[in-house]
């Protein structure tokens, strides 16, 4: 680690002019429907998933609504006991697979990975079109398996009730699962090569931002993992189907079978949801507080020892289906190791935020959000990795608790640090500051509301999944509904001041937050091919070069448009941050 | 529709260029009736009870070849650089992480611990 004290600023190239607005860029150059149809531009395809995923949350949100309105009452408030076995199903296949799993990759990284490393495009843009074809051919038989009548196994479908017992729509649901996963592996090797094969030239490794590590690490466990849940779904179809005994006990089969390839790619697939917020969070928070990232490497390496670890540890999820006791003595042993790079992190992100100039725009808010609720979430995850705790917590709410502390606090809040943080960007607008602000606070403390009384009701032994509950739970379950319904209003409100900024917010310049990277110095929204054709990018230095206040082309921070307007999230007055170099004394380190 | 901004006319093949190594369509050809007779071996010896208990063993291994001519042939890893083969050893050994966990699991689950 290297420390320098700059209070002494060296002399740097002065910022460079306000990029002309692109005209045309890739938001106005064809208004045709057929147009966004047979795009093949990363940002258009981008923008292609941020709406099909809106709308697969918005539904996994209806489902989650129904089961927490269900839960009012101890013998159930709204629906039949197995109207919501399909709810809280449906609720989980949605948000996994169809809004979880491609949030951040395919919506985020589709948009912004060519653009960060200095390229056109991404590799492969007709495969890149064809994987949002290919997810949403997966998420129309999903749609059909819950218009049908739903799924009752719950997401895990776990033989041999999925392949015998279940009268329900398990078949298209499985397939759809099926289907989706290419588009996921389509995704990651397209990440994968663009990263290897199209960085700027002076983009080495080392000057890679986080944002584009951690995808890569993302991309490393879709392309490995995803293939084993492909095959463990043909195999349960095939069981359901044909009757040849893979899984069910009755026809030769072995269910633990299934749940060591289900967890094998679903246990990664949880760092395929939360990477990718990490990686948002290294951005937004070396941003807004005009440091540079504390332990560049470690923050890095520690992408890649998650995604690799990550693979390790999956069977504890089965300390109590009947595996070896030696081989749950090995795997809790290993589920511990996770905790270490994931540690890294958390300790290089508040090193960061060491004696910075901070402020608290939304993007921030919702970063800051991540770090509290994903320490949490960590956590009770070493509980249930220890062998004893785990036999006592198994099952219970406190796992759900724990993992919407990872997936809603963690992933959700990465996603919308990472939407809010570069909707400028992406839209050429800036959005209300003030109800950003806002909407973050109300996700917050509707999260608390909603998964802390469920700690406590796990804990006290009331199982998940079940329709009834004695009514020593009954207070727990008003509470977190009633924090539902406040996060439920928290996630609504972005929807409005999103859409109302695209028609009424102000212009945004291209380089709003006086970040650093190379996504910033073309205009925004960005033309076609990302950059000048005759400017192409030619990186000099490292992605988080706050202190000195030089972006990656090696150029000074413009001091930010100052608009002065209290319903600016630019607006640089007040409490907001100083643009540029930071204008303290600043440690340097990492 | 928007033209591919990657498309690099003219370009003299390369290294990497997979197109000016593709095999000659009889290869291909014999290549992938090679794997369709596999595929029949397999599905003989399911019925045949030829070699017993060990069965399975001789479908998988013939399964691993079925998949290594698709590899080498088909995925063009004949013509790959060294990072392209070692990404398909990594594969490999991906999977070995599967199997050897997979394993302790069901090799030692009669033990009781005394």
């Amino acid at each position: 680690m290297t420390t320098a004290v700059t209070s002494v600023m060296p002399k740097i190239a002065p910022p460079p002019p306000e990029p002309a607005p692109a005209e045309p860029n890739y938001l106005n150059i064809n208004y045709s429907l057929w147009s966004w149809l047979t795009t093949v531009d990363h940002k258009r395809i981008g923008i292609l998933y941020l709406v099909s995923i809106t709308v697969f949350f918005l539904a996994g949100g209806i489902a989650a609504g129904i089961v927490r309105l269900n839960l009012l009452a101890p013998d159930g408030a709204i629906v039949s006991e197995d109207a919501y076995n399909r709810a809280f199903t449906a609720h989980g296949v949605l948000m996994l697979f169809f809004f979880l799993i491609p949030a951040v990759p395919a919506v985020l990284g589709n948009f912004l990975i060519p653009m960060m490393i200095g390229a056109k495009d991404l590799a492969f843009p007709k495969l890149n079109l064809a994987s949002w074809y290919v997810f949403l051919v997966g998420a129309m038989f999903g749609v059909w398996a819950i218009l049908a009548g739903g799924i009752d196994t719950g997401w895990t479908l776990y033989p041999p009730y999925s392949s015998r017992s279940s009268t329900s729509n398990v078949v298209p649901g499985v397939f759809g699962v099926f289907i989706s996963g290419f588009s996921s592996i389509m995704t990651g090797l397209n990440i994968m090569v663009t990263v290897h094969k199209m960085r700027a030239p002076g983009m080495t490794w080392g000057r890679l931002p986080l944002f584009v590590w951690s995808l890569y690490a993302t991309s490393l466990i879709q392309l490995l993992g995803t293939p084993v849940i492909a095959i463990t779904t043909v195999l349960l179809m095939v069981e359901r189907v044909a009757g040849i005994g893979i899984f069910d006990p009755l026809i030769g089969g072995d269910p633990v079978l299934f749940q060591h390839l289900f967890w094998f790619y679903s246990h990664p697939a949880v760092y395929i949801m939360i990477l990718p917020g990490m990686g948002v969070v290294s951005e937004v928070l070396t941003c807004f507080s005009r440091k540079n990232i504390f332990g560049y490497h470690a923050v890095a390496w520690s992408s890649m020892g998650i995604a690799v670890v990550g693979f390790m540890l999956w069977a504890h999820h089965m300390f109590v289906a009947g595996i070896s006791f030696y081989s749950a003595l090995l795997f809790s042993f290993l589920s511990m190791l996770v905790a270490v790079p994931s540690a890294i992190k958390v300790f290089n992100w508040t090193g960061t935020l060491y004696k910075g100039s901070i402020t608290f725009q939304a993007p921030m808010l919702f970063a800051l959000g991540f770090v509290v609720l994903f320490v949490i979430g960590g956590l009770t995850g070493l509980f249930l990795a220890t062998l004893g705790t785990d036999i006592h917590l198994h099952d219970t709410y406190f796992v759900v608790a724990h993992f919407h502390f990872v997936m809603v606090g963690g992933m959700v809040l990465g996603y919308m640090a990472g939407l809010h943080f570069w909707w400028p960007k992406m839209t050429g607008r800036m959005y209300s500051d003030w109800w950003s602000r806002v909407a973050a606070a109300i996700i917050i403390v509707g999260f608390f509301l909603t998964f802390v009384p469920q700690f406590v009701m796990g804990y006290h032994g009331m199982p998940r999944r079940y329709p009834n509950y004695p009514q020593e739970f009954h207070v727990y379950n008003v509470m977190s509904t009633a924090g539902a319904s406040i996060l439920g209003l928290g996630y609504l409100l972005p929807v409005f001041y999103l859409t109302l900024s695209l028609f009424f917010g102000k212009k945004a310049t291209g380089n709003p937050w006086s970040a650093t990277g190379l996504e910033w110095q073309s205009p925004s929204p960005p033309p076609l091919f990302n950059f000048d054709e005759a400017h192409m990018p030619v990186v000099v230095c490292g992605p988080y070069e706050y202190a000195l206040g030089i972006d990656q082309m090696g150029r000074g921070l413009p001091e930010g448009p100052g608009l002065g307007s209290a319903n600016d999230p630019s607006d640089k007055h007040g409490e907001s941050a100083a643009p540029g170099p930071m204008n303290k004394e600043t440690h340097v380190v990492g | 529709m928007s033209s591919d901004p990657n498309q690099t006319p003219a370009t003299p093949p390369g290294h990497n260029d997979v197109l000016g190594h593709v095999d000659s369509p009889p290869t291909l050809i014999m290549v992938w009736v090679a794997v369709l007779a596999l595929f029949g071996l397999t599905v003989a010896l399911s019925s045949s009870g030829m070699f017993g208990k060990y069965t399975l063993f001789v479908q998988l291994a013939i399964g691993t070849v079925q998949a290594g001519l698709v590899a080498y042939h088909f995925m063009h890893l004949r013509h790959g650089d060294r990072v392209v083969v070692l990404t398909a050893l990594a594969s490999i050994f991906w999977m070995g992480i599967l199997f050897v966990l997979f394993m302790s699991d069901y090799m030692s689950r009669s033990r009781v611990m005394g």
